[in-house]
Order: structure tokens, then sequence, then C-alpha cells
């Protein structure tokens, strides 16, 4: 059922370190490559991983097509948050008319908790999204993903609603990447996520076209 | 961390057949090429953006025949990698451009002896900082070092450079860099593989001290003459092996020239501008020496250029140079005239800006967006859940105050690696990171300076071996009194968890001499010194209190695993939940610990993130009522 691209698609992913965004960004990669596209990611790897704000930058297209491993701001098609709060912070990158789609998951950062700074509240977060985004998909991913086993699987919840709305890659490219990254049980219950994904996706009628 | 672990588990992506189209990191397809070009020893010490092409070669190579290990500074590493090289055998050393720092002393030398055996050295900048203490441009150090210097655009590039880094190093018989920058390191991309070529080993070592004393002064003069020859030949060698890494793309009279990651900009800002003709673009991958016969020929007509690159302005430098050695006068933009920054990676957009002005075309509309977003908590990197090191630091200032000094009479000297995050609020611990193993030096002159009250150094245990031991060393021999806290957790852990000196076994299954901290220290001639477990945070403190009040160099070896090591190792076996009945909101367990497991819920009470929990139970420490409890999972 892939739905392939002519020009490049730029997707950003938001997250804590520690969530799975940079499983989330090199599983679209793997799964990318194998359906024949030419991919870039920028990742931030090192110092930020554990419970820093994580960026990641994902982009595929035609052959020889993709060349920036980033892009810059207003220029992400999607923007896949798996915390409400880095899914604001980084809405600079997505392009006039880009989509979201957000975890409805919030992990204070400790600047709120210690009380240096102010933490805005859920609603407040939900209302910058669908301001910019009045169609914004608000996920309850990590619901989802508990339901299925793996609480830790948000990522792979959203990689299920991304696909079924978009529809770039295939589900067995997907699936087989997804196994190529994570062998064992956390493959298996990963692949349950990505499908609890998809299945929420039609559910709740959030597939464009 | 660091991205080994995402890689793919059923194709060894140093393993599949040539033709193979995979999805690697630019650091993973270094360590295939070095597979596709036959090399045998690869060293280096941990730096990020650098440390995956050791990381991958050990966890895929294992039955490569291959050498594959850390060594315990950059410094030795190369020397190992050049002393395996004038023996013949292929070597790669790999390090972060501060490591450069750290090994120039052998690496500059090695410019003069050369090699017989390939010896390529991976020298990995990172503009942005993104995170690396200095924005330092290593090819600067390229022409410092004079040695052959290329650079490739992208992750396939990387793989196909480490080639023709090889074969560059043995027709000149000298050691050639490679230099990348993060964004070619760390990004994922489609790399077609090519074929292995079994590891060249030890060939022969002839004695020849004209090339190898330095001692001589008049065989320096005679080698520096040789190195200036080969220089003069890396333009040509290249022509005549076939390999085109400097490429022109496009024609017209406005030149671009530019290298490395920044390429990539410039076409996508081209393309983004919809400049499609009249414009002419000088990708060089040569960057040192600069390929002057490419550059002489690639402007010829140009009406003006300019010059897209990262950080300091060496190619802009490099043109105005020729041009102006060709008696050609024509506009060079870049960084001298401030159309680009000195500071920080480029990206698109920014390129896009900037050729709008010298081309002469309009920013589209599409790329001005501007979005106002709500004001957010910012999330600086905390030290994780279970962190020895916040233990550490805890008992640390505890101890200064039971010892009756203020926070602020007492400098912390910090090091390089995770605890450095103890910079942060709460903890606000360290007053100083500067490099490997300077918090011991740094505190020791400060007391030599005349500070007559107590300075305290915390190093990491990799960085202690790394560099720290010259220091005690220093600090021992001149009777200096100061306490040095060893922050013991039996890895590099910042980095991506890789071995340190302590290890009985390699990640490879090398079986390895462990050498243990405290023999190191004992044999130093420390006055005093104490073992502990930072979680004993009372205990802690109280032998802080005692070393800050006694003369002499004390030093406390401060042993607990890294949490995220021994949570993979042994998965976590109690978490700590807070009793809202209990709670009563003070949120002293958060306010002194910091730990990102915890936050302030709805009700003002503070709660813990279960799955984020690996139960140290610092926390609780922290509770006036108790309301903390282990929950211990069956």
């Amino acid at each position: 059922m892939s739905r392939g691209i002519k020009e490049v698609f730029n997707i950003l992913i938001a997250s804590v370190g520690g969530q799975g965004g940079l499983t989330l960004s090199r599983t679209i990669a793997i799964a990318a490559v194998s359906e024949g596209f030419s991919v870039r990611t920028g990742e931030t790897l090192g110092m930020s991983q554990r419970f820093g704000s994580v960026t990641s930058f994902v982009r595929m297209g035609p052959q020889n097509a993709v060349m920036s491993p980033t892009f810059s701001e207003g220029m992400a098609h999607v923007m896949v948050g798996l915390e409400l709060t880095e899914s604001v912070r980084n809405l600079r990158y997505l392009s006039e008319g880009g989509k979201i789609l957000a975890a409805d998951t919030v992990k204070p950062p400790i600047t709120a908790s210690v009380g240096t700074a102010r933490m805005p509240s859920k609603d407040e977060l939900v209302g910058a999204l669908t301001s910019v985004d009045p169609e914004a998909v608000i996920v309850p991913a990590r619901k989802i993903a508990y339901d299925v086993g793996n609480p830790r699987a948000v990522n792979m919840v959203m990689l299920g609603v991304f696909n079924r709305i978009f529809g770039i890659l295939s589900d067995d490219a997907v699936i087989n990447a997804i196994l190529t990254l994570l062998p064992g049980r956390r493959g298996e219950t990963s692949v349950a996520a990505y499908k609890a994904g998809i299945k929420w996706a039609e559910e709740n009628k959030v597939v464009q076209g | 961390m660091a991205g080994v672990r995402g890689l793919p588990e059923r194709i060894n992506p140093l393993k599949a057949p040539a033709g193979a189209r995979l999805a690697l990191m630019g650091n993973e397809a270094i360590a295939r090429g070095a597979v596709e070009s036959g090399i045998y020893v690869v060293t280096g010490y941990p730096g990020t953006p650098s440390s995956e092409v050791i990381m991958t070669l050990q966890r895929f190579g294992k039955d490569l025949d291959m050498y594959v290990e850390w060594a315990v500074n950059e410094k030795v590493a190369f020397e190992l990698a050049l002393g395996a090289s004038i023996g013949g055998a292929r070597s790669l050393v790999t390090m972060k451009a501060p490591g450069v720092n750290i090994a120039s002393d052998p690496i500059l030398s090695a410019a003069y002896c050369g090699v017989d055996g390939a010896l390529v050295m991976l020298a990995a900048d990172d503009p942005g900082p993104i995170t690396t203490q200095t924005e330092q441009d290593d090819r600067w150090f390229s022409k410092l070092a004079k040695l052959p210097t290329i650079t490739p655009s992208n992750p396939q590039e990387a793989k196909d450079y480490v080639k023709v880094a090889v074969m560059l190093s043995e027709k000149l018989q000298l050691p050639v860099i490679l230099r990348t920058t993060t964004r070619v390191n760390h990004t994922v991309g489609d790399v077609v593989l090519g074929a292995t070529e079994p590891p060249r080993k030890f060939k022969g070592f002839k004695r020849d001290p004209p090339r190898f004393v330095r001692a001589g002064m008049r065989w320096n003069l005679e080698r520096h003459k040789w190195l200036n020859k080969q220089l003069e030949k890396v333009e040509g060698i290249l022509n005549e092996l076939g390999i085109s890494i400097n490429e022109v793309h496009g024609d017209g009279d406005v030149c671009v020239v530019t290298e490395g990651v920044t390429y990539n900009y410039v076409t996508e800002a081209l393309n983004l501008l919809g400049v499609k003709e009249g414009v002419r673009v000088l990708k060089v991958g040569q960057l040192y020496p600069p390929p002057r016969e490419f550059l002489k020929k690639g402007l010829r007509g140009c009406r003006k250029a300019v010059v897209v690159e990262e950080l300091d302005p060496y190619l802009e430098e490099a043109v105005k140079t020729l041009l102006y050695d060709e008696g050609i006068n024509i506009d060079i933009h870049g960084k001298h005239d401030s159309l680009l920054p000195m500071e920080g990676e480029l990206n698109v957009l920014m390129v896009a800006k900037a050729l709008t002005r010298v081309i002469g075309v309009p920013l589209p509309k599409t790329l001005q967006v501007s979005r106002e977003t709500p004001a957010l908590p910012p999330r600086p990197p905390p030290l994780c859940p279970g962190c020895p090191h916040r233990a550490s630091y805890i008992a640390i200032l505890k101890g200064m105050s039971k010892a009756g000094f203020r926070r602020d009479e007492v400098p912390i000297f910090g090091d390089i690696g995770c605890y450095a995050l103890s910079v942060e609020p709460p903890l606000n611990a360290i007053w100083t990171e500067h490099s490997m193993g300077a918090s011991i030096s740094m505190a020791a002159g400060m007391k030599l300076g005349g500070n007559d009250k107590p300075v305290i150094a915390t190093i990491g245990d990799s960085t202690f071996f790394h560099s720290g031991i010259p220091a005690l060393l220093e600090a021992v021999h001149k009777r200096i009194n100061m306490l040095v806290i060893i922050l013991d957790n039996t890895v590099v852990a910042m980095t991506g968890h890789q071995s340190t000196p302590s290890w009985s076994v390699t990640e490879t299954g090398r079986k390895a001499k462990p050498v243990l901290l405290e023999d190191v220290v004992k044999a130093l001639g420390v006055d005093n010194l104490a073992i502990i477990d930072p979680f004993d945070v009372d205990d802690m403190a109280n032998v802080v209190a005692q070393y800050l009040r006694k003369p002499g160099v004390n030093v406390i070896i401060a042993r607990a695993p890294c949490a995220l090591m021994k949570v993979r190792a042994e998965g976590v076996k109690a978490v700590y939940r807070v009793d809202p009945e209990a709670c009563i909101g003070c949120m002293a367990c958060i306010r002194g610990t910091g730990c990102p497991a915890m936050y302030v819920d709805e009700s003002g009470k503070a709660a813990i993130i279960e799955e984020d929990c690996t139960g140290c139970g610092l926390c609780a420490y922290f509770c006036p009522r108790d309301a903390i409890k282990e929950v211990r999972h069956e």
C-alpha cells in the first residue's frame, strides 16, 4: 500500500531523550531505503539524549533528491511529537499547512519542577498546537502502547498513526525495519504498538483523503 | 545513547555484500570503509561525534581479523596507529576535535617520519557546537601539521573517502586526515557498499634514523623539505588515481566554492531559490593542501564568487590567495564581509538567504514563515535518574557545610564527562569544566596562586586515566593541599559506555589486565585515600568534611556503576512511589535531587514517573515525612 512520494518529504520528530525519537527516525530511514527512497536524518546524539530536548530531522525522497541532513524552520511537512512540550517547542519547523501528530504525554522538565520556569498546562500546550494546525491529531499514545504491553512504545504508536495518514511506506517495510532494529520481544511489542497506532487512526477517522 | 544500539541486527553492515544499499550513519559508513580498505589496527578515544566508528567495528566485526580497541587517550591512540603504520600495517585512529589537540605532539612529528602502511586519522569537528567545548576548525590543524586532508559531504562519501585516504596515504607515505563534521558523522543516509579487502598487517621495519629519530636537527631540516615536496604532489596523485573528490557542478559566472556538508545546503538552497543556471558550484573534497589547479580552472571566467563553509574562512582565504597569485581581482564573499557567520552551523535557509544577496534573487515567500510559540520551560540534559554522580555532588555539598564552609568559598573544579551536568540547578555544583584532567591541575594552580581556602577537584574515572594521572602526580609532588574526588562509574558513560583500563575484558572479548584506580592513586603517593559508595550520602559527606580539614592531597574514590549501564545489565529491581496522603508538597525531594523521573502533579504534590525511576532512593533520603517508599519488583 505504499503511496510513494515525488518530492522530498520532511519529518520533524520532537521528543524527550529516552522516549525513542532516535529509534523512530532510524526505523523510518531503514524502511524508506528498503522502499527505494533516498534518505537523510539529522540527529543530535551525545550529551542531550537522556531527558533533554531531542529534535530529529528525517528526510526522504527519490534517489539523489535528498542532500541536506537537516531542514530549516518552516520546512517540515509533518511534525511527529512524542511529548507535548517538545511538540510546541518545535512548532517553528512546521511548514504552512504542515500536519501535527502529537502524543498527549506531558513530561515536565526539571526546570519547571524545581520552580525556575513556569510549566504551561496540558490544555495550553494542545491549544498552541491547534492554533497552528486546527486538525492537529493528538494521540493517547502512551495508553495505546500500555494496552499492547509496552508502555515505552509511544514512538511506534505514533509511527502507525503517521503511516496510516500519509501512507508513504508499505506496512511490510515498516514492520521489517522495526524487527531489524528491535529484535526479540521488544520488536514484537513494538510491531503490536505500530499496528495499534494504525487501528487508532482508522477508528478515529483522522485519515486524510 | 550513541547510535550503534540502533543498528540492524539482521544485516551486518561490515559483512553485507558489495552492491547492497543500506541506511547507514556516517560513522557506520566509515567503519565499513575501514573494512573495504584493508585496515588492520583501529584505535582512538571516545568523543562525540566520532565514537560510533569504533563501536560499529567492535559490535559487528568481532571475527573480521582486525584489532579494534579503545586507547587510554588520543595521544596514545595516535602513537599506536603510527607504530603500526611505520611497520607497514594499515591503521585508522578516531577522535573528536579536542582529542586532536591532545594528540597534536605525535601528529606533527609524524609528518616528518611519514608511514609505510596507510594511517588514516578521523578528526571529527562539531560546528554548532552540538556536543563540544570548542568550535575549533581543524582545517587549520591540517595546515599546521602539514598533513593531507580530505572531507566527505555525506555518509556514502564518508565510506568511500576512507579508501581514498588509504590510497593517498600509501602513495605519499604520509598520514592522511579525514576531516568530518557532526552532520556527516551522525547523519543516516543510503549507502551503497563496495568490496572488502583483507587487512594489511606488519610487513617489516628497517632502522632508518634520519627518518625516525627527531634528535638530529639536520635530519629534521631534510625531512621538512621532503614533507613540503610530498604536499605538492597531492592533487596530481588524486588525478593520476582517477579520484575526483573535487567536483564542478553547473556553469555560470557566479561561482560558489564549498566543501563537506555545506555542499548539500548550497545545492538545496539553489533549488529553493529556483536558480537553474548562471551559477557554478565548486565542491572541494581536498582541504589541505587546497587544490590549486582545480580552483584555478574552476574559477576561470568567474565574475564573482562566494565561499560557503562552516566556522572559519579557511577556503575563503585559500581562494583569495590563489586569485591574488593569478592576478585576478573579483569580488569574493563569505566570512570576511560578514555574509555568513563564523560561529555555529549553517543550514539550507541561512545559505539560501546569503545566496539571494550575492545572486540577486528574492527569497520565496514560503520560506518566510515565522511562528510565535508560548514561553516554555527549557529542558537542558539532566543527570539520569539513579545517576551516582548526583549522590556524589549532594554528599560533596553536604560535607562542605559540615566542615564549616559556605558554598561560595570552596570552588568545585569539574572535568569532562556526564558529571558536568551537575552545573545545572538544583545542584549548581561545579564551577569549571575545561579540558581533560584540568580539574586537578587547575584546582592545584589556584592553591599555588594563593587561595587559602580549600579547593575540590571532581573527575571521572576514564578522564582520570586519560589525563588526570600527571595532574595528580604534580599535586602530590608539590605538596598541594586539596581534595580530589574521582567519580568512578567504571565506564566512559557520556559517549555511549565504552571500556576503561579497569575492565578485564574489552568490548571485543579481548582479555585485558584490569588496572585499578586505587592502585594508581596509591602509587602516586597521595596522603589519604577513601573508597566510598556515594549512595551512602552521609558517610561520604563525613569523609568530605574530614578531608577538607586535613592537609595534603586527599582522594575519595566515589564508586558506583553508571545507572544506565546497571539497568541494562540487571534491569530495575525496585522503584519508589510517593504516598500522596503523606506528602506535604514541600518538594524537598525534587529540589534536592533534580531527578528527571520526578515532577509536581496537579494537586501540587511530588510524583514519580515509574517507568523512568531506577530505584536509587535519593528522593526518599530528602523526604522529611517518609512519604516516598520503595516498591520492589517481584
